[in-house]
């Protein structure tokens, strides 16, 4: 970090300078209001709310920035009265807030062409509809046009404004962009703020950045062959983009501060097994290292041919206690989808949505995360209502597979009917909107549905006590466990304690119980399989948990591997909260067993690692490695955290000391004193696994 | 036919990065004979299993009170762990048959090697179980094996241990034979005899030095150090390992109190120079 950016960093991160900008709060229903009354159409709610919080916007300029664009505007108006939206929510699946949230645009096809060329077309479409009198269409184009007309003006102002306050730099991008392709890397970030800043205007939250080193290399590689950047200054660059992430994040929309899905993804092979990590990757990796901000968060792809400088590198970062990289095996992950049924090359070009959840740039309006099995409930039930019944291990098998088909049936047949609010600018980067005049919304090439698989390990550890005590050693009677689960352990502490400390724990490479673990996600795989939702998409099976390893949790009574009532599930795929595993060795043994790619709609195994082996160059290369064993054995995403539980718990004590202390949560990074203590405590839990 | 002893471990630590060379799994042995005073591993002091007790979270329910039977001094037979509700109770030690151990250590053994590593021996010290050791090495002819080591032996059990070997980092904690055996119990003679052994031969070697505050930071005993090692074919590298404060942590769960006979709170210093000066590579832990 040089002086100027370290400048530009603590004016907009430490000293937060650009909030003094900020206007008062509006109304949230100024807008749903009118559009009630007026009986609005939802496409032109959308349009007419992202056009009246661009002009309410007031550009902006800070001394010396390259990069410019930061909201005024602190909060979006929402498109529906109350009771509208109650009547949309009685009648359609909602998903989350209504919006178009969770997908990766295809940022080039705008970047790329620039407007003017794509008005063009956009007008030769509007003439081909109107002459087949199309009448819709020709509506839905001119929406598209109104909005582009919209962006363009924000950009005029933007202009004018950098002119009057003299910056060249800025008022020279905004008269090329958006009306034309970028000149230069500086340009093309200019449009990717612009666009993805109005998307945020549009309250199209959680859409991520994904592949930046791809689409925006050709930009550097000019550059730095016309001699307009070196590596350097091209790294400056990078940092001053980086900080435009996190400049208006506080006013994104998410579960907990950080949450708001400004994910990125570096490298990965190509169909011809060339690996796509280039020098803008790298510059990725340096940036995110020596600026030490929770946003954009990094992912990196690797495989077999990844080699141990990358790992180490990002280890690096790892180390500086960010929760990322979180890395994903193209390995595994790419054959995972092309089975579920997505094209060779789209696999190939799969990015991570918010969390983990793997997606397709530019072309799928799936749904990662419209759901959530809950494996420690299903055993749990299958366990209270038929374990005195069985027989035998197998019978009770049985019945959890039963509950899984169950569970399964329910989820899909509760997610029907979506409906997505119309996301007119969004459409204008996907795959067949401008062709078909046809909302992204309304569904792409893929609209397949995500379900998370929560609490993984309590279940197999649930499973594998049950076989141990009940069966195999008849040490506990069948009726005796249920009653003890029923009254949450009451008089059974002693119960409860062998349970929970000494039966078989998934993570400690143990057959025993990781082998049923293996079974129960086969199990949940299978019940998914050739099951179809009524956006003609599919469901996909994975080993996620969002903030469901905290809400399932609360409903489901003391399970069977000692955890009691309430007591929390571990977050995404990982060992249970009170396990005491050997060590990272056998707990990536452990988890690498399963076929992962068969469950494959993402969800990493969280690894703690205690900062003290990130300490010298030796030992963040054998972290590396630990790192490239776990996709070597099969893994098919790890993200690791360098924690101190003696930090964790100083923070909660003296907040204010803390103000830069970042944690993983589920899927993202935030600032530890910034989020709920209920999220804090459990993150500390975890913490006594590490290593 | 090899009389088969038994020995007693304390832990099996996966994925250790100091250890040696590529990723390690290190075997702490129970027993030492040496009391340094800094010794963050006050469970490894004992040849015996005893109890260890967590009282940190500990809530005083009672339960372990009303099931122990041995009230007037801990035989560590186990009676109170399984009632803890928090399991803050747990046994440090395990006897096992060297058959036993090389079975711990196969089971991840592919694992290691394929990252370079192996397994290394530490303590506690090692070499206080010898014949156990020796007879452990033996059953992992295919393992990459290291030791750490106080190098506080004979020198005939040193040697045969020492051949077995392919690693070895051995601690030289004090040159002055006075104050070694002020702040560790014992004399330095031994040891000092073993690091000669080790100076002329060609088993790859380290050499650690716990840095400790006032009772080993002297110039006069780095650069004493330096001159005794200075020129060993097969000396790899000093490491240096500043003394940290929570070396006291365990010592109220085995029940003991932690009482250095240094003020735990003044700087360390570290001469690397002294090192650079004699040709020897070092770097700080």
């Amino acid at each position: 970090m040089n002086p100027r950016i370290e400048e530009m960093r603590d004016f907009f991160i430490v000293k937060k300078g650009h909030h003094a900008r900020r206007q008062p709060p509006v109304d949230p229903y100024c807008l749903a209001v009118d559009f009630q009354k007026n009986n609005t159409s939802d496409i032109q709610r959308a349009v007419q709310r992202l056009l009246f919080v661009l002009q309410q916007e007031q550009p902006v300029i800070f001394a010396g920035e390259r990069i410019a664009l930061t909201r005024t505007v602190p909060v979006i108006p929402e498109l529906f009265t109350e009771d509208e939206m109650d009547a949309l929510k009685a009648k359609y699946w909602i998903h989350e807030k209504g919006d178009v949230c969770n997908i990766n645009v295809d940022y080039a096809r705008l970047i790329n062409c620039g407007f003017t060329k794509k008005k063009e077309e956009i007008r030769q479409r509007i003439a081909a509809f109107s002459a087949q009198g199309d009448n819709s269409s020709v509506e839905y184009l001119q929406v598209l046009l109104q909005v582009m007309a919209g962006i363009e003006d924000s950009a005029e102002r933007y202009r004018r404004e950098a002119e009057a306050q003299g910056n060249q730099t800025v008022a020279q991008s905004f008269s090329n962009i958006p009306a034309n392709p970028p000149r230069n890397l500086t340009e093309a970030m200019q449009f990717f703020r612009l666009l993805h800043f109005c998307m945020w205007c549009g309250r199209n939250y959680h859409n991520t950045v994904g592949r930046l080193d791809q689409y925006l290399f050709p930009y550097l590689k000019q550059d730095l062959d016309n001699g307009v950047l070196d590596e350097t200054s091209a790294l400056e660059l990078v940092e001053e983009f980086f900080l435009t992430f996190n400049r208006d994040s506080d006013l994104y929309c998410g579960m907990q501060q950080g949450d708001n899905g400004q994910s990125l993804v570096l490298g990965g092979r190509d169909q011809n097994g060339r690996d796509c990590y280039n020098l803008l990757s790298e510059l990725c990796l340096k940036a995110s290292l020596e600026l030490r901000l929770i946003d954009p968060k990094i992912n990196l792809r690797v495989h077999s041919k990844t080699p141990l400088s990358t790992y180490i590198l990002g280890t690096e970062l790892t180390k500086q206690g960010l929760g990322f990289p979180q890395y994903s095996n193209d390995d595994v992950v790419i054959p995972g989808l092309i089975r579920l049924g997505y094209r060779e090359e789209d696999a190939y070009n799969y990015v991570v949505a918010a969390c983990w959840e793997f997606i397709i740039p530019g072309c799928a309006m799936d749904v990662p995360n419209i759901g959530a099995l809950s494996f420690a409930e299903v055993v749990d039930d299958a366990v209270l209502n038929t374990l005195p019944q069985c027989e035998n291990f197998d019978q009770l098998l049985q019945a959890v597979k039963q509950e899984i088909y169950r569970q399964a049936d329910a989820l899909c047949s509760q997610t029907k009917n979506l409906y997505i609010f119309p996301a007119p600018l969004l459409s204008l980067m996907m795959e067949g909107c401008v062709e078909q005049a046809r909302d992204v919304s309304l569904g792409q090439r893929y609209n397949n549905y995500g379900l998370h698989g929560t609490g993984l390990a309590t279940a197999a550890d649930s499973l594998a006590a049950v076989k141990k005590y009940v069966f195999d050693e008849k040490e506990v009677d069948a009726a005796t466990l249920v009653q003890a689960l029923r009254n949450d352990f009451e008089g059974q502490q002693e119960l409860c304690n062998k349970l929970r400390f000494e039966a078989p724990k998934m993570g400690n490479n143990d057959d025993a119980v990781d082998n049923l673990a293996c079974w129960l996600l086969e199990q949940f795989a299978q019940s998914l399989q050739g099951r179809h939702n009524d956006r003609g998409g599919i469901y996909r099976p994975g080993t996620g948990s969002a903030m469901y390893y905290l809400w399932h949790a609360k409903d489901i009574p003391a399970t069977p591997d000692g955890r009691r009532k309430g007591e929390a599930l571990p977050a995404n795929y990982s060992p249970s909260l009170f396990s005491r595993c050997k060590g990272p060795v056998s707990i990536l043994r452990s988890f690498a067993k399963p076929d992962l790619s068969k469950t494959i709609n993402g969800g990493p195994l969280t690894l703690e690692l205690h900062d003290t082996v990130f300490r010298t160059p030796d030992s963040i290369r054998k972290v590396a490695m630990l790192v490239k064993s776990f996709m070597d054995m099969g893994g098919h995403q790890l993200q690791l955290n360098a924690v101190n539980k003696e930090t964790m718990l100083d923070a909660q004590r003296h907040p204010e000391n803390y103000r830069n202390l970042i944690v993983r949560v589920w899927g993202w990074s935030g600032y530890f004193v910034e989020l709920d203590k209920e999220y804090q405590d459990h993150i500390i839990q975890r913490m006594e696994l590490s290593v | 036919m090899v009389q088969e002893v038994t020995g007693v471990i304390f832990d099996i630590k996966e994925f250790a990065v100091y250890d040696g060379p590529g990723i390690r799994q290190t075997v702490f042995m129970k027993g030492c004979p040496l009391r340094c005073n800094w010794c963050h591993n006050p469970e490894g002091l004992s040849a015996q299993p005893q109890l260890m007790v967590s009282a940190a979270s500990c809530t005083h329910c009672g339960a372990c009170a009303a099931v122990c039977q041995h009230p007037d001094g801990c035989v560590a037979c186990g009676q109170c762990i399984s009632v803890c509700p928090l399991r803050l109770r747990r046994i440090a030690g395990e006897r096992l048959s060297p058959q036993q151990l090389a079975d711990r250590i196969l089971e991840n053994d592919d694992y290691y090697a394929a990252q370079g590593g192996g397994v290394t021996f530490s303590g506690g010290e090692p070499l206080m179980q010898a014949a156990f050791l020796q007879q452990t090495l033996d059953l992992l002819p295919h393992t990459h094996k290291a030791i750490e080591t106080s190098g506080y032996a004979d020198a005939d059990v040193f040697d045969a241990v020492v051949k077995r070997l392919d690693y070895v980092m051995m601690d030289v904690k004090l040159v002055d034979d006075a104050l070694h055996q002020r702040y560790t119990g014992v004399s330095n003679q031994k040891i000092l005899r073993n690091l000669k052994s080790l100076c002329q031969g060609t088993l790859p070697f380290v050499v650690r030095i716990p840095v400790i505050p006032g009772v080993n930071d002297s110039v006069q005993n780095f650069e004493a150090t330096a001159r005794l090692i200075a020129d060993a074919p097969a000396l790899q590298k000093v490491e240096l390992l500043p003394y940290h404060k929570t070396a006291g942590a365990k010592y109220e769960m085995v029940g003991k109190a932690y009482q250095p006979l240094f003020h735990t709170e003044q700087p360390v210093a570290i001469h690397q120079e002294i090192f650079s000066r004699y040709q020897i590579r070092s770097e700080v832990l």
